[in-house]
């Protein structure tokens, strides 16, 4: 049933090789697979990286023998002669940039630089080209502050923009993969404006790499302190959330979460569940069919049902389910943010449309026990989030009604007017005037 | 036999229709002396002129009538002689009256010998004349115009005298002699005359023709002589210069095939006959090159049989063309190394180059043109044909055959790699079966089975018919290809293997016409949302104006799909508002190109009818409009019912459905109503029931429909409905009643509208929370209580005020802003909100007047106009181009909102708030023109 909703499937094609792992690492964690299959499905993910001495290492630990398939030996050796390679080529180049003092000659033209080390370093295209190379190599052998930094000085040199945007994207992996989450998110947007510019290849290419970009955020978003705000503003723009609904609905859940954990967008939220309604039928999950219950249905006890498999769900989820241990003491987060929020959509939702409401209907609606409600809304009553008294003679809870007075309500439609119209004729009047001198 | 009225219009025909009316009397005349004279002859052996002898006067005169008519005869010698028909001809038509003359004269029904002697000579120079085609093609045209009716007026003429011109032939001499009938050279008039038949009017040929080559091949046996006749002809003309196989060269082919092409399109070149001779020099081609260079003109000379646009190619030519066209595809398949190219002028020797030669061999030629002109040809053949009569279905059981011949040459072109060509086969081959659900599908696949079975057995006895009738033919072809189609199990299958070819290499139409398709077929097998996603994600809707009618037909075609889709699935929003452009200009059967309606206002020239009446869907591929106007108004109902009882004040606000306001209308002004007959009536009735909120009434007319029954899922179509209806019919009872209540309780509420608790409950907090009921729920209770803030009425006319007050406001400041320009206003709290409305009205009273303005145009304004479809889409592009929707969409929004705005409160898209900003923005434009 957990598997049920467990979307590595499908968000890992998205992904690169590398970015699986932590995915796996959470599945082995959780248990929801046969040990064993993780474990094969690492080392098929391995056997195209370089990473040959942890592929032999998982190798051992699945078949419980020391002994290691002599592809891999081979393979081994033929990475540690073409790392030798590649360093030998880009030597000159990084020896270089190791140079504080030679660095600093160089400046912010491209053009200058390039001239200026194929004159007085004899380095030319060859070894920029060779310091992609490597930085790639040393990235697929798990090295990846060293990627990242090489990639960092290649894009400083490279004029290539197609293997810019390549490197780009190997350093946003490698400062994911290195937990840099600010430096990730700068490298993030740097992304998003390359990609979202014009010039971009074909239209087709452009959705997939934006597709792309919103799987890899997903490791950033949930974990930089911000990124519940910033994920709504990326997903939730027109052309990326375009990109999801055409091609990875199940990014959908993300969203879904971070407007449930996020108060403040409220606007946008409304649109939103007009999406979910309209993509109901290319994609279910807990998350998004407890919020159709809520505010699409008005299902109540449907919400209340969904609630308890979004927590399932959020727990089991590599992104929404990340762990922060105190002590010892394991608390997730997000998941004791999502249900508070959830509960008080349904309570506001609720509240909304009635007049009366038995207390412990609530309670049992909120997930709460009778003193706990209770607690709960005089809490919400005391800091006027709620217009409501309590009768606990009856143990109800009696709505403020809000209506408008029709008449305030007229002298509110008229008001403007007036002075819209004097603004109106002031204007025509200063027109007339200039005319006039003129 | 439509095709013969078609082609009526030909003088030649009307010609010969006068002269028959001529003939006629002088027939009745003859049939009822006939007897007589022949009692007379046994009687009275001597000539008749010679028993005369008392009349010196009229023996004066009869003579000179003979001898005038003697000069004559002469005159028809020395014409012969020069080989001058038309001389001839004024000859005949004098001897003709002279034989009046004569016959008055001498009180005689029989003619005189003289006559009859010259009638047989004529007919003789004739049947020289017509056998020698050599000397006809080197006619002048006056001359060969001559000939040919020469030809029709003897034919007629000696029709009369068949007998005594049969006997002059037995004993030339003896004439008088009484002689036994002598049947064969009569038949071998009569061959001559189906002959001449042919050469004259191909569009009569048809029956005659049908019967003499494709029957004769199928009961080969039984129907000899028609067939044997025309071989003989055949032979005549072919054999001349082929007579011994063993003689024929690559030349002697090459040149007779220049030659007979060269007469292609000259005057007096019977069609039919051309395509018989190239189909007789195929058969005798030295090379398969050659072969297949004749058979290419073979096709084309095939396409050429039917002249005019509006009538078709007659079926059985059409049939022996896809033959043919199998037969190149066979050759082509035999001999890789042969090129069909339109594009390059092949070598003149090109052809001589045999099987054994190793090199490509260019041929001209283009498969695909063919392929769709073979296919047009069908298509027409079923616009023409009475879809009532078994002709019809006949022709439909053709299908399987191109279907094959498509299949084929799709094959073939992507074998050779022209993948462009193939998505334009491929493009034909979706339009056959993207309107055809499941079930008709598999009953065409069974079909194709079946019936390509049996044509393949005649087909063969065929081959050895005609393999036997004529030499051997030289380069035998095997039957490479297959004849038979191959059906995926699914035709959704087949549509996306098809479909996704074409989206690889077709062009912009193919691709266009292809994704509407798709659609259309998405939305037959009810899969509503992957058919609404390719319709928004293609962006069809913006640029289907400027795309041809026939494009733009399938585009309304399939949008009116895409609704009984919505509908079927539940859909009702969305139902009605792909629907709803269709039927606001009354002219759903011309948008659908389902049969021509009659305009009031407008006059249609002879021209415009017929390029309508060539723009008609075939009988099968019709959208049921009784149906689709059920459902139409049913969705209309389902909308504007509750929303008329929810604004009940100013009814004309909020409209959401002008056609069914318009029904409605006028329904309630009749005084007495019957019980209903047509849909429309119908579904009037059921708003009556439902506007009092009694859905059991509303759902019983309803049901009564006939219509439905063409649903395939008729039951869970009526299941949806009547929920719906319920849950219309609860809202709009408490719309209208609220007022009267202060609580009601959920149990009353469910037990009157049959619902179920929690569905009550779901639709009331829905009404509470959309605020359109001003009432919330007593928990503890379980019921409505209902605020008292509906307003009075002289508070709702205040508000109705305040928003008029605004719109002048509005439409102040725009004044100012055009004359004084931008800027400066920015500061005002600019509510257009509400100007929209009014803007939108101004608008689409505009839209309305362009419309009725532009008549040749408005098909394609109305049509294009049809992109107001707003289902809670994303309208924006999703994906394929995803660059630069942004501003497409506020175009498509704008226009959106001018033509149908229903109030800010039902546009459900997705991007509801942009979608209003962008419709504002340009309506904002458009009211400053208006």
């Amino acid at each position: 049933m957990a598997s049920k909703y467990d979307l590595t499937q499908r968000i890992a094609p998205q992904l690169d090789r590398h970015l699986v792992f932590p995915l796996l690492e959470f599945l082995q964690e959780r248990g929801l697979y046969p040990e064993e299959d993780l474990l094969k499905a690492k080392i098929e993910l391995l056997n195209n990286t370089n990473m040959v001495d942890y592929a032999m290492d998982i190798h051992k630990s699945l078949y419980r023998s020391d002994d290691v398939p002599t592809e891999m030996v081979e393979r081994r050796a033929e990475v540690v002669g073409r790392l030798k390679a590649l360093e030998e080529a880009a030597a000159p180049l990084i020896t270089f940039l190791q140079n504080p003092n030679a660095v600093q000659e160089l400046r912010a033209d491209k053009q200058y630089n390039l001239q200026m080390l194929n004159d007085r370093y004899q380095i030319g295209p060859d070894q920029i080209e060779a310091l992609y190379q490597y930085a790639k190599f040393q990235f697929e052998c798990g090295n990846y502050s060293g990627a990242a930094d090489y990639l960092y000085q290649y894009r400083a040199l490279c004029t290539n923009n197609e293997r810019n945007l390549s490197a780009l994207w190997g350093k946003l992996a490698a400062e994911i993969l290195m937990q840099n989450w600010d430096i990730a998110l700068e490298e993030l947007n740097r992304l998003k404006e390359i990609i979202d510019s014009k010039s971009f290849s074909s239209p087709l290419n452009q959705v997939q790499s934006r597709i792309w970009l919103m799987h890899w955020s997903l490791f950033i978003f949930f974990n930089h302190d911000n990124g519940r705000t910033q994920i709504i503003d990326l997903f939730n723009q027109d052309k990326y959330l375009n990109a999801i609904q055409t091609n990875a609905p199940h990014l959908l859940r993300y969203l879904a979460t971070a407007f449930i954990v996020n108060k403040r967008r409220r606007p946008q939220f409304k649109e939103f569940i007009k999406v979910i309604q309209q993509e109901q039928y290319s994609y279910e999950d807990p998350i998004t069919e407890f919020l159709a219950c809520l505010y699409v249905n008005y299902d109540f006890d449907g919400a209340h049902k969904k609630m308890k498999e979004c927590e399932e769900v959020i727990l089991n989820d590599p992104f929404l389910g990340k762990r922060v241990e105190e002590g010892n003491f394991t608390s997730i987060p997000l998941r004791d943010e999502f249900l508070e929020n959830a509960r008080l959509f349904i309570f506001e939702t609720y509240c909304r449309i009635h007049q009366r409401i038995d207390m412990s209907v609530l309670a049992e609606k909120l997930n709460l026990n009778y003193e706990e409600a209770e607690r709960w809304i005089v809490n919400l009553i005391r800091t006027s989030k709620l217009e409501a008294k309590i009768d606990s003679k009856t143990g109800t809870i009696l709505m403020e009604p809000n209506h408008a007075n029709v008449y305030e309500q007229l002298i509110d439609h008229t008001k403007a007017l007036s002075g819209r119209t004097y603004k109106l004729v002031s204007q025509l009047l200063e027109h007339a005037q200039a005319q006039v001198t003129r | 036999m439509a095709s013969r009225f078609w082609t009526q219009g030909d003088s030649e025909t009307e010609e010969e229709e006068s002269d028959y009316d001529e003939e006629e009397e002088s027939v009745a005349v003859e049939t009822t002396t006939a007897t007589a004279a022949s009692r007379y002859y046994s009687g009275n052996a001597s000539d008749s002129d010679d028993s005369d002898g008392q009349k010196r006067v009229v023996r004066r005169v009869k003579d000179k009538r003979f001898d005038e008519m003697s000069a004559t005869v002469d005159q028809m010698k020395n014409a012969m002689k020069i080989n001058d028909w038309v001389s001839l001809q004024e000859s005949f038509e004098k001897i003709n009256k002279q034989l009046g003359k004569v016959m008055r004269v001498t009180e005689s029904d029989k003619p005189p010998n003289l006559y009859i002697k010259a009638l047989v000579m004529l007919e003789d120079f004739l049947n020289q004349a017509l056998a020698n085609k050599e000397a006809k093609k080197k006619m002048s045209s006056s001359n060969a115009k001559a000939l040919n009716s020469m030809k029709q007026k003897l034919k007629k003429n000696n029709k009369l005298y068949e007998d005594m011109i049969n006997q002059c032939r037995e004993k030339p001499d003896l004439f008088e002699e009484k002689v036994e009938d002598e049947q064969e050279p009569e038949d071998e008039d009569e061959d001559e005359d189906e002959d001449d038949d042919f050469d004259e009017d191909p569009a009569t040929l048809e029956s005659e023709e049908s019967e003499d080559e494709e029957e004769a091949g199928k009961e080969a046996g039984e129907s000899g002589p028609g067939w044997e006749k025309m071989l003989s002809k055949k032979d005549k003309m072919m054999d001349k210069q082929f007579k011994d196989p063993s003689q024929i060269t690559w030349d002697t082919v090459n040149k007779k095939f220049k030659e007979v092409m060269a007469a292609r399109g000259k005057k007096g070149t019977g069609r039919i006959e051309l395509v018989e001779q190239l189909t007789f020099l195929t058969r005798v081609a030295k090379t398969p090159a050659q072969k297949l260079e004749i058979l290419f003109s073979v096709v084309s000379a095939q396409f050429d049989v039917n002249p005019s646009l509006s009538g078709h190619m007659p079926i059985n030519v059409w049939k022996q063309c896809v033959q043919n066209l199998l037969k190149i595809l066979d050759i082509l398949t035999q001999y890789p190394n042969i090129v069909v190219d339109d594009m390059v002028e092949p070598d003149e020797n090109e052809t001589q180059k045999g099987a054994d030669h190793s090199g490509t061999i260019r041929i001209w030629g283009n498969l695909v043109a063919f392929l769709e002109r073979v296919d047009v040809e069908y298509f027409k053949s079923l616009q023409v044909i009475d879809p009532h009569t078994r002709e019809y279905v006949e022709r439909l059981k053709d299908e399987p055959m191109f279907v094959v011949l498509a299949q084929n040459v799709q094959e073939y072109l992507e074998r050779v790699g022209d993948y462009k060509g193939a998505s334009k086969v491929a493009l034909k081959r979706v339009e056959l079966i993207y309107y055809k659900p499941q079930e008709v599908y598999d009953a065409m696949r069974k079909l194709a089975e079946q019936e390509i079975g049996e044509t393949e057995e005649s087909g063969e006895e065929n081959r050895a018919v005609e393999e036997s009738r004529g030499p051997p033919a030289f380069v035998a072809t095997p039957e490479l290809v297959p004849r038979k189609p191959t059906f995926p199990e699914n035709s959704r299958t087949l549509m996306d293997i098809l479909v996704s070819l074409i989206y690889k290499y077709g062009d912009e139409r193919t691709k266009a016409r292809a994704m509407l398709c798709d659609i259309y077929h998405h939305a037959i097998l009810d899969e509503f949302s992957t058919s609404r996603d390719l319709l928004l994600m293609s962006h069809l809707q913006d640029s289907i104006q400027h795309m041809d009618i026939s494009t733009q037909i399938l585009f309304n075609r399939a949008m009116a799909q895409l609704g009984l889709c919505a509908f079927r699935v539940g859909l009702v929003v969305e139902g009605h508002s792909c629907l709803s452009e269709l039927y606001s200009a009354g002219r759903v059967k011309e948008l659908l190109a389902q049969g021509v309606s009659q305009s009031r206002y407008h006059e249609k020239t002879p021209e415009q009818e017929r390029l309508e009446r060539r723009r008609q869907m075939p009988y099968h591929m019709h959208i049921n409009l009784e149906l689709l106007e059920a459902v139409h108004l049913t969705c209309a109902m389902l909308l504007e019912v509750p929303n008329m009882a929810a604004n009940a004040h100013d009814a004309k606000r909020k409209i959401i459905s002008k056609t069914f306001r318009r029904l409605l209308e006028v329904s309630e002004r009749q005084t007495f109503t019957g019980p209903p007959e047509n849909v429309r009536d119908h579904v009037m009735a059921a708003t009556r029931a439902l506007r009092q909120g009694d859905y059991e009434k509303a759902f019983a007319v309803i049901k009564s429909l006939d219509v439905w029954k063409l649903l395939r899922n008729k039951d869970n179509v009526l299941e949806m409905l009547k929920a719906k209806i319920k849950e219309e019919a609860l809202r709009t009872y408490l719309f209208t009643y609220s007022p009267s209540y202060d609580s009601l309780s959920l149990d009353h509420l469910s037990k009157m509208f049959d619902l179920s608790d929690a569905q009550t409950h779901s639709i009331v907090s829905k009404m509470m929370i959309n605020e359109e009921l001003h009432a919330s729920w007593d928990q503890p209770t379980q019921c409505i209580v209902f605020h008292d803030v509906e307003h009075t009425r002289l508070q709702a006319l205040a508000f109705q005020l305040t928003e008029k007050l605004t719109i002048l406001a509005e439409t102040n400041e725009r004044a100012i802003e055009s004359r004084i320009g931008g800027g400066g206003l920015e500061g005002l709290p600019l509510r257009r909100k509400d100007g929209q409305d009014y803007a939108a009205a101004a608008a689409s009273g505009g839209g309305g007047r362009w419309q009725e303005f532009s008549f040749s145009q408005g098909r394609q304004g109305s049509s294009g106009g049809r992109m107001g479809y707003n289902v809670g889409g994303r309208s924006s592009a999703s994906g394929l181009v995803g660059g630069f929707s942004r501003d497409r969409q506020a175009r498509s929004g704008g226009y959106q909102g001018s033509r149908n705005q229903d109030g800010p409160g039902r546009i459900s898209g997705t991007r509801g708030t942009q979608m209003d900003a962008s419709t504002r923005m340009v309506n904002l434009n458009r009211g400053i023109r208006a």
